[in-house]
Order: C-alpha cells, then structure tokens, then sequence
C-alpha cells in the first residue's frame, strides 16, 4: 500500500512539473526573426580539384569555383562553374580525351537550427542540391578490332564526338569562417546522370564536372572562400526600425 | 569554433583516388548460330512441323579466300572437330570480310555453307573496346546431306540467339 501511495506521489509530481514547464514554454514569445534577407555572397574556389591530378596520375584534370548567395543565413542559391578533362591511355594503346566547361545551378539549407536569443553564425553544417550541365567533345582513339578465327586486325578512331550530359547531385558541406569574411569548407557530392547513352553510341569515358561515365558518382570539394558583405545602405536600412522603436519607448 | 575548424581540416584529407581501372565486364562474343531441324509434313493440315536434331561426328571447319592464289582454303583451326549430339553451331563470320565460308562435314558427307553479310562497327566502352555486329543478306548451302536452309533472323549479335535453320 505504501509503494502504490509513493509510486502514484512521485507521478503526480512529474505531471505537475511537466505542465509547468509546458506552461512557461508557452510563455516565452519568440522575437521576431530580424535577420535581412540578403547577407552578401561568397565566393570560393575549389582547391580539391588543384589536386587530382595528382591522384589520378594525371589523367584527369579540373578547376572550379562558384558564387553563393547569403539568404537569412538559411538559404543559400549557389551557381558553380568549372573546366575539366581527361587523358586516358588504355594498355592496349586505345584513348580518350575531351575537355570542357561545366556549370551547376542549386540551393544549400543551413541544417544548423540558430537558438531564438544568440547571434546568427557563420559557420554553417549545410545540405542541399544542384543540376548539372556540360556540352564536351571528345576523341576515341587507337580502339583496336580483331578477328581472332579468321584474322585481320582494324584500328578505329571516333573524333570530334560530342555529348551534352545533365546530371543532378545531392550535397552535404560545412563552411566555417576561419578569419573574418575568410570561409574554408568541404562537400561531398552524390552525383546521378538524368541523360543516359545509345546502346551502340561511342559514349564517353569521363564526363567534365561529373566523373567517370558510371551513370553515378561521388565528388568531394575542398572550398576556400571570400564572403563579400551587403551593400551599407542595406544595413542601414535594417537598423532603423529598432532606432525608431527606441525612441518611441523614450517618448 | 575549435570544433568546426577541426571537422574541416579533418576531411580535408579525406581525398578518394579518382579513376577506377574497370575490366570490361560485358560480352563480346558474336557469332552466328545454325541449328539442325527434321521437317515432318502433317497431312491433314498440309503444315510442316520442324524437328530439332542432333547430329553426329561434325567437323566444321573455316573456308578464307586467297586472293594472290584465287582459290579457297581451309583455315587452320578446327571449329568443330568430330563431335557428336551437336544440335546447333555457332560459326565466327569474318569481321573484314562480305562472305563468311564454312566447310561441314556430316560423318563423311560434306557440305559447303556460304554466308554473305554486312559487318557493323559496335562501339562498347573504352574498357571493351569495339565489336563487330553482322547483318545477314544472303546464305546458300550445297544439299549433299542439309536439304535446304532458312534465315531466322538476319542481326548477329551478342545475344546468341538462333539466326539459320538447316533443314534435313
């Protein structure tokens, strides 16, 4: 009898703090959000593809940057362009190269949920989406044919091909400001081609700003950027009606 | 902020190899297939009926044109060589070549099979380099042990399916 007259006790006072403090969450009134919509943009290059290269024993190169927008710290319209290519030399002599210009179109969210009294930060946990684009040409070389029962051996070459490849990717990043307005960061991208080829085409082998023609693909940048802060009108502007709600509160 | 700058060095380093060395993977087998049929007439609809058949000690063997001699030669090596329960063929057609000839031999009786055809450029990947696909115009065959034949589909490809029936 005791232990039920403890147990209903020690529940009954949970209740009661549990409504409580349900009470005084609905109590507290959230300001409202004055962050501007426009907070500049940032510029920034990617020095991860400085680098593959050399990963890639030089068959692959690439450079890219990209400008993004600063919208409430939440929203960020971003536009990549880049130059990429590929010099592939098989073991039985057959190549492939190609060259060419890329763009990406997207928005990255900042997942980082900012407490309703503290200060926007700079330093964001993002994800996000992009289309991709690229218009290349390309050059098959040296593609050996060989008749192993009757013989005879047939070198072909297919140049001056050209491909337009779309491709959409799924983005996760950080971006951290490491001295005022300087922003390192990293993304790793999920890549997924919307165009696919003929059966029969001479597709191929790399395509500029997605990979290897694997019809999937990953990515990972290393960005190193500038962010370039809004116009001082708009802060301005945005400071006023605080200053005039002070000076009616002194009325 | 330490926390954040030491998330971003730390996959600074994280840097995938970005070419992956693939072996090709799909087939490149093209060769035509030609399997034996009986044809039974059924007299009451005066409809044929057409019987696979396996057939025994068959020797197939390549037939190359010499164009300096002007005459016709074995190729070295056998396709088929004495075997025995063969109920279908696959024959290599000459990639650089409008006519692929074929000597058959059924135990002892032989017949020469002539195929006249087309050869298409098949590019698969870099990896796979290219094949040869054969589109099949014409085919005549001496009737020495096969009666007649009949193209089943003209497209030679990979997928092994049957392109000529020899009819005994």
């Amino acid at each position: 009898m005791q232990r039920i007259f403890v147990y209903l006790s020690s529940f009954l006072i949970c209740l009661s703090v549990i409504t409580a403090s349900a009470q005084k969450k609905k109590q507290i009134v959230l300001p409202p959000d004055s962050t501007k919509w426009l907070n500049g943009l940032t510029v920034h290059v990617d020095a991860a593809s400085l680098i593959i290269p050399t990963f890639s024993s030089n068959v692959l190169y690439s450079s890219e940057g990209g400008i993004q927008l600063d919208l409430k710290h939440k929203i960020f319209p971003t536009l990549e362009l880049g130059y990429g290519g590929a010099n592939k030399l098989e073991a039985d002599n057959s190549g492939f190269k190609t060259n060419g210009l890329f763009e990406r179109i997207g928005v990255d969210f900042n997942l980082r949920k900012r407490k309703p009294d503290s200060k926007p930060t700079n330093n964001l946990f993002v994800a996000g989406v992009r289309l991709g684009m690229s218009h290349f040409n390309y050059n098959v070389t040296n593609v050996s044919v060989t008749d192993q029962y009757w013989g005879g051996t047939e070198s072909l070459n297919f140049l001056n091909q050209s491909s337009t490849k779309i491709w959409y990717e799924f983005v996760v990043g950080v971006q951290v400001e490491v001295l005022k307005n300087f922003y390192m960061g990293w993304y790793i991208r999920n890549k997924n081609l919307i165009s696919q080829d003929n059966p029969g085409a001479v597709a191929p082998w790399y395509i500029p700003g997605f990979g290897q023609n694997n019809g999937a693909s990953w990515g990972f940048n290393y960005t190193l950027g500038y962010h370039f802060l809004s116009p001082k009108k708009n802060l301005m502007r945005n400071k006023i009606p605080n200053q005039t709600t002070n000076n009616q509160l002194k009325k | 902020m330490n926390k954040s700058i030491f998330i971003v060095l730390a996959f600074s380093f994280i840097l995938n190899s970005c070419v992956t060395d693939v072996t090709c993977t799909q087939t490149t087998y093209v060769k035509l297939t030609a399997g034996f049929y009986h044809v039974i007439p059924n007299d009451t609809t005066s409809l044929y009926t057409y019987v696979p058949f396996s057939v025994d000690s068959l020797t197939v063997q390549g037939l190359k044109f010499d164009s300096t001699t002007r005459q016709y030669h074995l190729v070295d090596s056998i396709l088929y060589n004495k075997i025995n329960s063969q109920s279908s063929i696959n024959l290599p057609l000459n990639n650089f070549a409008l006519q692929s000839k074929f000597k058959i031999t059924f135990n002892t009786i032989v017949d020469t099979l002539s195929i006249y055809h087309t050869n298409i450029n098949d590019y698969l990947s870099l990896e796979c380099g290219c094949i040869k696909l054969h589109t099949i115009d014409t085919v005549i065959m001496t009737k020495h042990y096969i009666d007649s034949v009949k193209i089943t589909n003209h497209n030679v490809n990979a997928l092994n399916a049957e392109n000529i029936r020899l009819f005994k």
